[in-house]
């Protein structure tokens, strides 16, 4: 039996790998936006280390999905603006861990109700904080760019949102579908 | 799919660039998109752009991947240009269309900001396409490391970064062989609604996931026998080293940020 550490380590290293894999393949994404944001499958591993390591590992796969997307080829506009929309969103995905204890708990008592609305919260804590950083890397990019005078959380509010909110919705049912037919691959973690 | 499907944007290539320490591209690269928004009239942003578009024809990368590279960006580039032309109402009136008049003031900074625009792309992707990113993770590794002493875990994210480039490809061929598998049992991935596109993507994920936790457990384990405990003590096997080359890059590097500062508008 290996340390769990080592195993940690490296789950979430390969996880990690699979939201950048998820996302740049093209058959699995829809483009929404020719300057990036897609409505993917990405988030799904970085939540599924979420809910099976906690905090720490969901926190961790996703600060290394938003390092390997900067290594892939970013889009830097402004420093601050490539920070909030690379290392910021997505490493608050992993919040969605702290959910981890409950839906671990529920999912071995076999509670499908309670399980699916853990995931709902942590799938929309993780979303929705992601939504932040992107909305307000938007603002600042434009707030640099664009003329004074337009209305610019708008414009950010309708980019952001359009390939969030979907992306949100397929990652929680998606993740709830897995633990539901796969739940001893993602227990045993902890 | 095959094997040599390049992952990400780099381009091989044995150019003064390429061979560039990383560590010495990372710096000056960071230090260049902070300096971009210091230029403000006719000589410093051409001091900015010599300098970016010669280090793109030393590098000898083709134009097309650089310009493959700028696809994304070159409709905000116009966009930004335009709406700065309609916009911006200062100095005289150089075109008059009825409704619309077009001033020099409007289309000075609408050129200005569409540079800053191109000249950010260049050089971002001038390090993307010329380094590798175990290169940048190998780097940044070592530039962090005054971090230890703060205890943040700068060897455990970098063994992680290493291992997740590691594996981009072996998952990637395991996606292809499941996608394969699943579309000779009918599974459609590629048309559809959006709701049933994703129904479809499960019986991809299942076997994908089970697949990577167990590449993960025979990793860990294999690891572990091998006796690996974690950072202290670990040699490496691509030591990095600063050369006489990295110097004089530093020093014309300094040279254009000393010219860019004399002659900007105060």
């Amino acid at each position: 039996m290996s340390s769990k550490r080592t195993l940690f380590l490296i789950e979430v290293a390969i996880f990690a790998a699979m939201a950048l894999l998820l996302d740049i393949l093209p058959f699995l994404s829809f483009k929404v936006w020719a300057q990036g944001g897609s409505v993917s499958f990405a988030m799904i591993p970085i939540f599924i280390v979420a809910f099976r390591w906690g905090l720490k590992g969901g926190l961790l796969a996703g600060l290394l999905w938003g390092v390997l997307q900067l290594l892939f080829g970013p889009t830097i506009f402004v420093p601050l603006q490539g920070f909030l929309d690379y290392i910021v969103a997505f490493t608050v995905l992993g919040l969605a861990g702290i959910f981890a204890g409950p839906i671990q708990k529920a999912t071995k008592e076999g509670k499908a109700g309670t399980t699916l609305s853990y995931i709902l919260l942590g799938t929309l804590l993780g979303s929705t904080l992601r939504f932040l950083a992107h909305f307000t890397g938007g603002i600042v990019f434009f707030g640099e760019y664009a003329p004074e005078g337009q209305p610019v959380w708008l414009y950010s509010l309708i980019y952001n949102g359009s390939y969030m909110l979907p992306g949100f919705l397929i990652s929680a049912v998606i993740v709830y579908f897995l633990f539901y037919k796969q739940p001893r691959t993602l227990l045993n973690a902890v | 799919m095959n094997n040599s499907m390049i992952i990400g944007q780099y381009v091989p290539g044995n150019s003064l660039i390429h061979r560039l320490d990383p560590r010495t591209k990372i710096t000056i690269i960071f230090f260049f998109v902070f300096i971009v928004f210091f230029a403000n009239n006719l000589v410093s942003y051409t001091i900015l752009t010599v300098f970016a578009l010669s280090s793109m024809f030393i590098s000898r990368v083709p134009i097309r991947f650089i310009l493959k590279g700028l696809t994304p960006v070159w409709f905000l580039i116009v966009f930004t240009f335009i709406l700065h032309l309609f916009v911006t109402k200062e100095g005289t009136v150089f075109f008059d269309l009825y409704l619309f008049q077009f001033y020099t003031g409007g289309l000075i900074q609408g050129i200005a900001i569409s540079m800053r625009f191109f000249l950010l792309i260049l050089m971002t992707s001038m390090l993307t396409l010329t380094t590798t990113p175990i290169e940048i993770t190998d780097a940044i590794e070592d530039m962090l490391h005054p971090l230890k002493k703060v205890k943040f875990p700068v060897h455990e994210l970098a063994l992680m970064m290493s291992i997740s480039l590691r594996f981009i490809p072996t998952l990637m061929q395991e996606t292809d062989k499941i996608s394969k598998a699943q579309a000779s049992r009918g599974v459609d991935f590629r048309t559809g609604p959006i709701k049933e596109r994703a129904k479809a993507v499960v019986p991809l994920l299942v076997p994908l996931f089970v697949s990577a936790f167990k590449r993960a457990e025979e990793l860990a384990m294999a690891m572990e026998a091998r006796g690996y405990q974690g950072g202290e003590g670990r040699t490496k096997l691509r030591e990095l080293k600063i050369e006489k080359r990295d110097i004089l890059v530093y020093l014309l590097f300094a040279c254009a940020i000393a010219g860019l500062f004399l002659t900007r508008n105060y």
